[in-house]
Order: C-alpha cells, then structure tokens, then sequence
C-alpha cells in the first residue's frame, strides 16, 4: 500500500476502536432504518411512476392514488432515507473526527425512534388524504415538531463533541457537518413558521417552500455528502486532501451563494422581480462549490487507481462525486433564465434534478459511508464483493437514465408546453416516453438495492466475515493486497483504518 | 479560522439572504392594499378586490391532499417567463363574447382566500387558472359545469377527446347510495346496478366548487394590466385562433 501518513498506533486503534463501541447502537440503528425507509420510497416511487404512463394501475383506492404516493415517495426518500443516513453519518463521523467517545448513545437511539414515529406517522398522514400540499413539507402539520425535537436531540451531542475535540487541525469535514447542522434547523424552522403558524402571503408562502426544498438539497444533503467525501477519501487512500484552501474555497462559495437559491421556480408569479432571477443565479452558480470540492476530491482519490478500483467506499464516493459534477452541469444548464427556465419550470426536470442530487451525489456517498462504517460498528467485514458490485452497477444504470430524463426530457416536454398552438389536450403525451424511462430507472435502482438490504440484514445480524482483510472488489480473497487473510483472533497484527 | 469567526460568518452569509429574499418579502406582502380601478360610469371609485365564489378553503385542501399540484399549475407567466399568454384559453378567452380578448397574467390578487397558493410544480396536465371559464364556456355543452367535472373526476379518459389524459381517477371520493325514487341531481349518468346511483361524496363536492372558482380573466387596474393595447373586440370570431377544447 502507498505510503501512510497517519500514525498508526495502537493507542490510536484504540480509541478508534473505544468510539466505535461506543456508538455502534445508534449508527447501526440509522443506516438500517434509513435503509428500510429507502425500500419503502423505491417502491411508493415505482407506482408513482407507473401511474403517470399506466393511470389505471391500482387507481381504486385513495391512498394509492397519484398526488399521494408521489408525495409519500419523495418525503420516506428524504426524511426517512436522507436523514437517518445523515444522522448516522455525522454521529459516527463527528465522534471519530474529535476523537470523542459518544456518550448519549442511548439518548440518540431513543430520538432515531422518535424521528420514526414522526415520519412514520407523517406518511400515514399523507397517503390517508391529509396531506399539507407543500411539496416536501406534506407531512401534516403535527409532525414537523416532532421532528425537530428529534433532530436537536441527535445532532446537540455532535456540536458538543466538537466544542471539546483536542487541539489542532480542523478538518474540513468538520466544517461541513457544523454548518450542515446549523443550516437545517434555520431553513426547517423559518419554512414551518411561516407556512404553517405565521399567515401571510400565499404567494410568497409557495416562495418560501421552494426555497425550503432548495435549501435542503444545497444546505444539509450537499454539506453531509461533502463532508462524508472528503472523510472517506484521504482515508481510504492514505493520503490527505489535495488542497486544504481549495476546500475552504469550496465551503465559503457554498455558503455564501447557495442561501439566495430556489425561487427560480416561480419565474413570472406576482412576486418581486429579482428574486426568482437571483434564485437562478444562484443555482447557477452552484457549479464553482462544486467544482472546486469535486475536483479536489477526485484529484485525491485518483492518485491511485488501484485503490479506487478495489474499494467499495472508495468507488462508491467517486461514482457520488461525478454525480455531483452531473449535477451541477444539470443545474446550470436547467436554470438559464432565457433559454432552458422557461422550459424547465414546469416540467420533470425538476424531479429529475432533485433525485439526481439525493441519489446520485448523496446516496451514493452514503453508500460509500456505510460500507466503510459497518464493518467498523459490526467488527465484520462485508461477506460478498459480488453483492456490493451488483449494487453498484444497477445503481448506476438507474441513475444515469434519470439524469437523461431530467436534462433531456425535462427540455423537451418543456419544448411541448412553450407550442401554444398545439392543444393543451396532447400535454400528457409529451410526458409518456420520460415517464416509462423514470419507471424503468427506478426498478434499476430498486433492484440494485435489494443486494444492499440482503447484505445490511445479514450485516446487522452479525453473520458478516470474521476476518482482518476488509472486503475488497478486485482481488478474490486469496490475493488481497493485505496479504495473506487472517484469523480474527490475529487481529492485532493487522492494519486498522 | 476560529469557532467564532465561523459561527459569525456563516450566520451572516446565511443571514443576509434569509432577510432579503424570505423575511422582508413575506411580511411585506401580508396584507396587500386593494388597488383602485378608478370611476365607474356613475363617478364611483371602483377598487379591485377580485372576489372567488366557491368553497375555496375545503376545496383547496382537498385539491392539496390528493397532490393535483404535482400535474397542474396556476400560474400564468408574463411573456418574458413563458408562452402560457398566448394559447388561445388557459390564461382567460381569446374571444369572450362580450369583452373580446380577456387574457392576463396571473397577479398578486389571485390567491387571496387560500393559505398556500398552489402554483404547481409541473405540467403534466394544463394550468387551471381558468379552469372554470374553460369548463362554462367550451367543455359542458349539454350539462352543468359541475356535472362536467363530476364525470371528468370519476372518469377522466371517459371522453374520448381527452383518452390520452393521465390524470388519475378519482372515483374514491364518489359513492353508490341507494336511489330514493328519482336521481339525485349529482348523480352520474354512469350505469350502476339497478337501484343505485353515484354521487360525489363531500371532498368531491368542495374539490369541484373550488375548480369552479378558478376564473382569472376579470378586467384589473391599468396598472396591473400588461395586454398591448388593442382596438374594440369585432363581432366575429377570428378563424384562425379558435379555442380547443
């Protein structure tokens, strides 16, 4: 292996080892929950799609119509998945990253239930008609409380361990997390005061969902995915980050620019005229953080293509951090305020671009993540590398159909609705072709990731590899670059990450 | 750079922008000044206050709760937006029988009366600022308006005009109730079995009044009024821009 600039000793394993005890059970609980919940959304998102070519398909009961299951699709994909592999990911990541031990372990798991209940009972809300109509704020309107209570109750502890970490460098990851953490109740609370305690414009009340949405794509799911890239990639490489003031670059780019973002979408509404213009801007702009983080991780992770290729974090977080790039060329290209908004406005665009940025930037960092972290928390290694590939490729596949339903369809059907002469009865069929490829991208995923729950359950309930060697995709276990496989009971001798 | 400096900048950076773009412009547009229309025949200053009949506030949750947001829009966008002006009837008629062309873009006045405005995210399915003038004045030619967004409601590809429609069926919010001698007046001319009929339901009821309220075509201020200026309506209909069904 190259060169480690980590110390490795093993008063250092050690305290990585204590913390990762220490917070097994709450981590453990969010990646598998969250998992659960990302089942649930894959198959609310697969009806949803099929009813938008196949209107009939299962149109007899209320609860499964449209309006409903697209709803609870997108809210169990952000609140149940998102958030829960967030929660895992900044408890674990945090603790690690201050060398603190976490000790509201108990406390974190008790709020991950409660954050359950909450969203459990918010999707039940909404599929039995009682629905807020805000898009990703549907929840009815007690849960929002709920769920910030929870919220404070996981992440509080995190700020905490940060405030007492040892003296020193500060990571970049670091950085991420805190602002990821201050953001989201900022954006949460201000959008749920507004729009459901405080009457006022109902106009601008839609502004400010859109905001809302906007601002947990750039302002909670992007900072977590960031700081979880740039965690896992020096680490799995051996080497630090490329460039330390490129990364402060990144993180002060995104913090300043992306606040203004998301009232593009309602260009021409009787609202102040600069503000969906400055709302495209931005999102426009989007692309210099992105850039500037996506470069200086994937310079760093490409310095070694070997390792890149044999490691399921390591290639899992470069697949999220193209996705962010395809992300960002998505959103400038879908914004320009003269040639692609007026299309893209209204259109599956911005589906599209959404679940571009929760899957194929995010989720896939996730990924990474969890397949770095379990076999930490669990003290098992992954048991199949085909399992780990399956899901990989298919995952890959669904989503770069979705990419090419959101910029091209997303244009076209756009292009459908500016024909002012055609009537507006055809609408309907320039949506058809973008919504069978949406289906068929969706049952990629959703098989792609039965791999992963088979592999998480059989994770969780500790029937992993008892081995030193992690699981690696290249090598068959006979030539890991580790050398020759040990024994767990050998684990002393063995390299720790 | 120091916890503080971090806590402040970000605070700022975030800050600024949540003043500008949300607070301020919230707040500021909570109760908006009806606008002068200026004197009517008799000398009376007339002000705009465009009123809606119709169960708004039910009707908007029901419209809300079964996700029609998700398809429809209600935002006409002025032209430098979008073309939604120029098609012959989403953003009023083209040929109204009295006032010629009546078509606007959306303005502030519109959502009052509704908590959210449901200005939609996608268009799958056509803008509904008009809905209502639409359905009075082109599709329900042998029935009642309601009667005509009753079937379409059950049944949307009923007709065949509109068999590639993907809007879902909302036949869950109509029931069969037992026939007390004649048929009720919402009954659905749908075939049941003998001695029942269909009628919408309450969420029904409200969701059609509220579709009936949508009529966005009425004369506004001239300050609010961006159509180019055009001379008195002719009393044929023009042949090339016929409203389509």
């Amino acid at each position: 292996m190259s060169t480690v600039t980590t110390t490795n000793s093993q008063e250092d394993i050690a305290v990585r080892s204590r913390i990762d005890r220490s917070l097994r059970h709450p981590v453990m609980f969010f990646l598998t929950s969250g998992a659960a919940w990302l089942a649930v959304s894959l198959i609310l998102g697969i009806i949803s799609s099929a009813k938008m070519h196949a209107p009939g398909f299962l149109d007899s009961f209320g609860w499964l119509t449209y309006g409903r299951t697209q709803a609870a699709h997108l809210n169990t994909l952000i609140y149940g998945w998102g958030f829960q592999a967030a929660f895992g990911v900044i408890v674990w990541m945090m603790s690690r990253l201050s060398r603190q031990e976490c000790r509201a372990a108990g406390t974190i798991l008790m709020a991950g239930h409660l954050w359950n209940l909450g969203v459990t009972a918010g999707i039940l809300g909404i599929l039995s008609g009682y629905g807020t109509g805000m898009p990703w704020m549907e929840f009815p309107a007690f849960a929002w409380p709920v769920l910030l209570l929870s919220y404070f109750a996981i992440v509080v502890w995190s700020f905490v361990q940060f405030k007492v970490r040892p003296e020193g460098h500060v990571y970049i990851s670091q950085w991420y997390l805190m602002a990821a953490m201050i953001w989201f109740p900022w954006l949460y609370i201000t959008a749920n005061l507004l729009l459901h305690v405080f009457p006022g414009s109902p106009v601008m009340a839609n502004g400010i969902n859109a905001w809302y949405k906007s601002g947990l794509i750039f302002m909670f799911f992007t900072p977590v995915a960031l700081a979880t890239a740039f965690y896992l990639t020096p680490k799995v490489i051996g080497r630090p980050i490329m460039s330390y003031s490129l990364s402060k670059l990144g993180f002060w780019s995104l913090a300043i620019i992306m606040p203004w973002a998301g009232m593009q979408k309602l260009a021409g509404a009787p609202i102040p005229y600069f503000i969906p213009y400055l709302g495209a801007a931005a999102t426009v702009l989007f692309f210099v953080p992105a850039f500037t983080s996506a470069i200086n991780i994937l310079r760093t992770g490409f310095s070694d293509l070997e390792i890149v290729s044999n490691s399921p974090t390591l290639r899992f977080t470069m697949a999220g951090v193209v996705g962010l790039i395809v992300m960002a060329v998505a959103a400038a290209f879908l914004n320009l305020p003269k040639w692609t908004l007026p299309l893209t406005q209204f259109s599956m665009s911005g589906y599209g671009f959404e679940i571009l940025a929760l899957y194929a930037f995010f989720s896939f960092v996730m990924f990474g993540a969890i397949y770095f972290i379990v076999p930490r928390i669990t003290g098992r290694e992954w048991l199949s590398r085909r399992l780990i590939k399956v899901h990989f490729f298919f995952s890959i596949y669904g989503i770069v159909t979705v990419a090419f339903v959101a910029i091209f369809g997303g244009l076209m059907q756009g292009q459908g609705q500016e024909q002012f002469l055609q009537p507006s009865t055809e609408l309907p069929e320039y949506t058809r072709p973008y919504a069978w490829a949406t289906t068929i991208a969706w049952c990629f995923i959703l098989f792609s990731n039965i791999f992963f729950f088979l592999h998480l359950t059989v994770m969780w309930l500790r029937l992993g590899r008892r081995s030193t060697h992690p699981t690696l995709l290249g090598s068959a276990h006979g030539h890991s670059p580790h050398g020759e496989e040990g024994d767990i009971d050998k684990i002393g001798t063995a390299s720790a990450h | 750079m120091s916890f503080r400096t971090f806590i402040f900048s970000l605070s700022a950076s975030f800050g600024v922008a949540w003043l500008a773009i949300i607070i301020v412009p919230y707040f500021k547009m909570r109760s908006i000044e009806p606008m002068s229309m200026g004197e009517d025949a008799s000398g009376t200053n007339v002000v705009f206050i465009p009123k809606r009949a119709g169960r708004i506030t039910d009707g908007a949750e029901v419209y809300a709760a079964n996700g029609c947001y998700m398809c429809h829009t209600q935002l006409i966008r002025p032209t430098y937006a979008g073309n939604d002006l120029f098609r012959p009837d989403w953003a009023g008629l083209v040929y109204d029988d009295e006032r010629g062309d009546t078509r606007r873009e959306t303005n502030v006045y519109d959502f009052e009366g509704e908590k959210y405005a449901n200005i939609g995210i996608a268009r799958v399915g056509p803008d509904l600022s008009n809905l209502a003038v639409r359905v009075e004045n082109i599709y329900a030619e042998n029935e009642s308006p309601e009667q005509w967004l009753y079937r379409f409601l059950y049944n949307p590809r009923e007709r065949p005009a509109r068999r590639l429609s993907t809007c879902p069926s909302f036949r869950f919010l109509f029931e069969k109730k037992k026939l007390t001698g004649n048929l009720s007046d919402e009954a659905l001319p749908i075939a049941t079995e003998d001695g029942m009929e269909i009628v919408p339901k309450p969420g029904a009821r409200a969701l059609v009044s509220y579709l009936l309220s949508l009529k966005k075509d009425q004369p506004v201020p001239v300050s609010l009024d961006f159509s180019p200026a055009t001379e008195a309506p002719t009393a044929v209909r023009p042949a090339e821009v016929v409203p389509t069904p």
